[in-house]
């Protein structure tokens, strides 16, 4: 049965000692304020930049546009960063390096994807070895399109991030904007990471693989692994 | 020697050692020498002849023809294609193919050129045809634990590995 | 150096066969690390501080290129070879392009050979700017504190992309280069901007050499990552990795393509073999590519700048036979394309197009000249082989 959290009663002892101290939540309140204003404009980017964008990446940070003025460093390490740019390809044989290297970063953090190939993996979308799209991974923030996007698009979708991040920290829900068509066309084979299938569908292939692995001929293994074994699999799953 | 001057003296050592016909025009798609000829071929260039920068191989795959009418039908096999330059003025590249059966392979080249190992890795990644004396052949671009070779024509362009795509 | 190091290491080195007293200890280096230049991956076998033995791996950027080429017609391939070589994307256009000229046997007009030679030596300044920037940044935070010469190359490499984008519209990709010729002709009041631009850079250049000419930057580079000539040759290495070990080989002279053959072109050499040969090697070709454009820019002749027009119909590209290899020397050397004819569309894809990239021959030097230096001169020859990961992985 599912309990609506917002009715119950909450206690902390900080909580109680704020209600006694006269004008303390009037300070929390206020210094809550002030580490929302440093989160927002202090962002530092971690650059997960594998191909053409990364490029574009590096003119944003250099001389003529110099993200840096934002308040945006670019840091080496998943330790010491906030934001991820996810600006390239992503491919099947680094996707857990991604996968790994998000699961470092200590939160709060956020995603940007820069560029059609880390959104929906642009005309490499269908070739065997790039996932379409780094959100089928990784939750996604904000999207910057283009082919690569100017450094001018991705100083915008930085400044759109610190909205989104202003938002958050008071506490307002930010909705997708995502038009159905367009998500139905656009939909993966593997759910996106927010998407409440996900887990079910992937369990659900991992076991897939797990049975196909077991032959012995290459040749099969090949047959079983198209898009067709696998539907006829699917439909097996469900039987 | 000029690049015409090389080609015509490429065409020769063809003709006299390797097995090219006397009176065989040079075909659109570049001369093809039996299997056995390969290694030595490539020996005799790089030492005798200059072709000593190693250019390329290029593998492909070619897939049953079946017999109809009069057209005679192909197994399956595969073509490799290999590409040694001369440097300096004049420059040439050489160029021949051999046809490798499914289960057959090629003499690797790393003996003589060591940047032989990397190419033919990739080509037995992608393409699948096999080297023989090979002293490293992994595959190179594709995880370790992918199945198939995606450059065969069988291979379906948008084949998945999950969970991945 | 006190280290010994013979002239070629072995990469098939068995660990259990060196020292067995010896602690190796392995440290992996990438995919992801802001000096691998992309995704690319070293694991190091370390005896104390020197390097034993290295396993690098490349295939994290593999994209399919050629799979996706064989399902698209001649003319729909130019935009999606752009992002190979995405430092120089004008080469890659060309070399593909040159390679389906040469298989239909179409002519391409003179204007058009003068403007693809003029973008070329342009766009060849741009792509070593983009590498001594980075390789100086590599290089740490000793030379002109830190991030200096990386921010004055990319100042000088956006006045570059300005007259790209002036050309052809785009800031990136250019998409310019079409079967038979070109698709965006000189606008009015390019070559001014052409000779504003590269005589700008020209002075800077000495600027670059002169804040380099540095103890620490020269004790950095000089003597480290020494790739002789002979291994060179044997390993494929082409371009200026190639020139810097003193092999004097430059296809834009020896196998001319465009108008080369009626250019005296300068091939810059140098014979030291190790990192500080070959920003040597870089900074001079520079210097000559800047003077070839220049020399060029005023003197194009009119005419067409397209065989007909644009080819766009597959009808006029269904090519059954034939097999060409076509080589242009590109930033990093020599970029070839592999076409067999005769595939699907009816005839008018490739039935297999193979790209000889430059970079992952640079890259298969890595096991031949690391063992012997230290951890950190690991970066330094890694970033002197100049590698394009989106080139080498295709």
């Amino acid at each position: 049965m599912a309990v609506d959290e917002s009715d119950l009663p909450f206690e902390h002892p900080l909580y109680d000692l704020m209600a006694k101290m006269p004008g303390l939540d009037l300070a929390t309140t206020s210094v809550d304020k002030l580490l929302n204003w440093g989160v927002r404009n202090s962002l530092w980017i971690f650059p997960m930049a594998t191909s053409c964008c990364g490029i574009e990446f590096m003119a944003a940070a250099a001389s003529r546009v110099d993200m840096d003025r934002m308040g945006t460093i670019v840091r080496g390490t998943p330790r010491q960063s906030d934001v991820m740019v996810v600006a390239g390809t992503i491919t099947v044989k680094m996707a857990p390096r991604v996968k790994r290297l998000w699961d470092q970063m200590p939160e709060p953090k956020w995603c940007v994807a820069m560029g059609s190939c880390a959104i929906s993996g642009d005309f490499y979308r269908d070739i065997y070895s790039v996932i379409p799209g780094i959100d089928t991974v990784i939750p996604v923030d904000v999207y910057i399109p283009g082919c690569p996007p100017n450094p001018e698009e991705l100083m915008g979708g930085m400044l759109a991030l610190q909205e989104k991040v202003a938002l958050k920290r008071a506490g307002l829900r930010v909705p997708p904007e995502v038009r159905p068509e367009t998500a139905k066309m656009i939909k993966p084979r593997v759910g996106r990471a927010e998407d409440p299938t996900r887990e079910k569908l992937i369990g659900h292939h991992q076991a897939l693989q797990a049975r196909t692995l077991d032959l012995t001929e290459p040749a099969d293994l090949v047959e079983a692994m198209t898009p067709k074994a696998a539907a006829d699999g699917d439909q097996e799953g469900g039987a | 020697m000029t690049t015409a001057e090389r080609e015509s003296a490429f065409v020769e050592l063809l003709r006299a050692r390797f097995g090219l016909a006397e009176d065989a025009e040079p075909p659109p798609e570049g001369f093809l020498l039996a299997a056995e000829h390969h290694f030595e071929l490539a020996r005799t260039l790089k030492q005798q002849h200059g072709y000593v920068q190693y250019v390329s191989v290029v593998a492909s795959h070619w897939p049953e023809v079946p017999a109809k009418g009069k057209v005679e039908g192909d197994p399956e096999h595969y073509e490799v294609a290999t590409l040694l330059r001369t440097v300096g003025p004049g420059s040439h590249v050489a160029r021949w193919r051999v046809r490798i059966e499914m289960d057959g392979a090629l003499d690797s080249l790393v003996p003589l050129f060591a940047g032989a190992d990397w190419q033919e890795r990739e080509q037995f990644d992608l393409v699948g045809v096999r080297f023989a004396d090979h002293p490293d052949l992994r595959r190179l671009m594709m995880p370790e634990e992918w199945v198939g070779h995606p450059l065969r024509k069988d291979y379906a362009i948008e084949t998945g590995h999950l969970p991945w795509r | 150096m006190t280290l010994e190091r013979p002239d070629r290491a072995d990469p098939y080195l068995d660990l259990d066969e060196y020292e067995p007293e010896a602690d190796l200890m392995v440290l992996n280096f990438g995919p992801q690390h802001p000096s691998t230049h992309g995704v690319f991956r070293v694991v190091m076998y370390l005896d104390g501080e020197t390097i034993v033995k290295a396993v690098p791996y490349a295939g994290y950027l593999h994209r399919g290129v050629e799979k996706l080429c064989e399902k698209l017609t001649y003319a729909q391939i130019t935009p999606i070879v752009d992002k190979n070589d995405y430092v120089a994307p004008m080469f890659n256009e060309q070399a593909v392009n040159m390679a389906f000229e040469a298989l239909t046997g179409t002519e391409v007009p003179i204007r058009a050979q003068y403007i693809r030679t003029i973008v070329g030596e342009i766009q060849r300044v741009a792509s070593h700017l983009l590498w001594l920037g980075t390789f100086a940044m590599d290089l740490g935070g000793a030379i002109g504190g830190g991030t200096s010469v990386f921010m004055w190359c990319f100042r000088e490499r956006e006045m570059i992309l300005d007259l790209f984008e002036h050309l052809t519209g785009c800031r990136f990709h250019y998409n310019t280069h079409t079967l038979g010729g070109n698709r965006h002709d000189i606008p009015a009041g390019w070559a001014e901007k052409v000779h504003a631009t590269l005589g700008h850079i020209a002075q800077r250049v000495d600027e670059y050499e002169a804040i380099l000419d540095h103890p620490i930057f020269k004790a950095r580079t000089e003597g480290v990552g020494v790739i002789s000539a002979q291994l060179a040759l044997d390993l494929g290495l082409t371009g200026p990795l190639l020139r810097a070990s003193g092999v004097d080989h430059d296809l834009r002279r020896d196998a001319p393509y465009n108008i080369y053959d009626q250019l005296d072109v300068q091939v810059m050499t140098d014979t030291g073999g190790d990192c500080a040969a070959r920003y040597r090697v870089r900074v001079r070709e520079m210097r000559e590519s800047i003077r070839i454009a220049r020399a060029l820019v005023d003197n194009v002749p009119p005419g067409p700048i397209c065989g007909t027009k644009p080819i766009k119909l597959p009808v006029q590209t269904r090519v059954k036979d034939g097999q060409v290899y076509v080589a242009l020397e590109t930033p990093r050397g020599e970029l070839g394309t592999y076409v067999i004819g005769g595939g699907d569309n009816r005839n008018a894809s490739p039935y297999r197009l193979k790209i000889r990239p430059p970079s992952l021959h640079a890259l298969s030097a890595l096991p031949y000249v690391l063992p012997g230096h230290g951890v950190s001169d690991a970066v330094a020859i890694l970033g002197s082989l100049d590698p394009i990961m989106g080139e080498a992985d295709r």
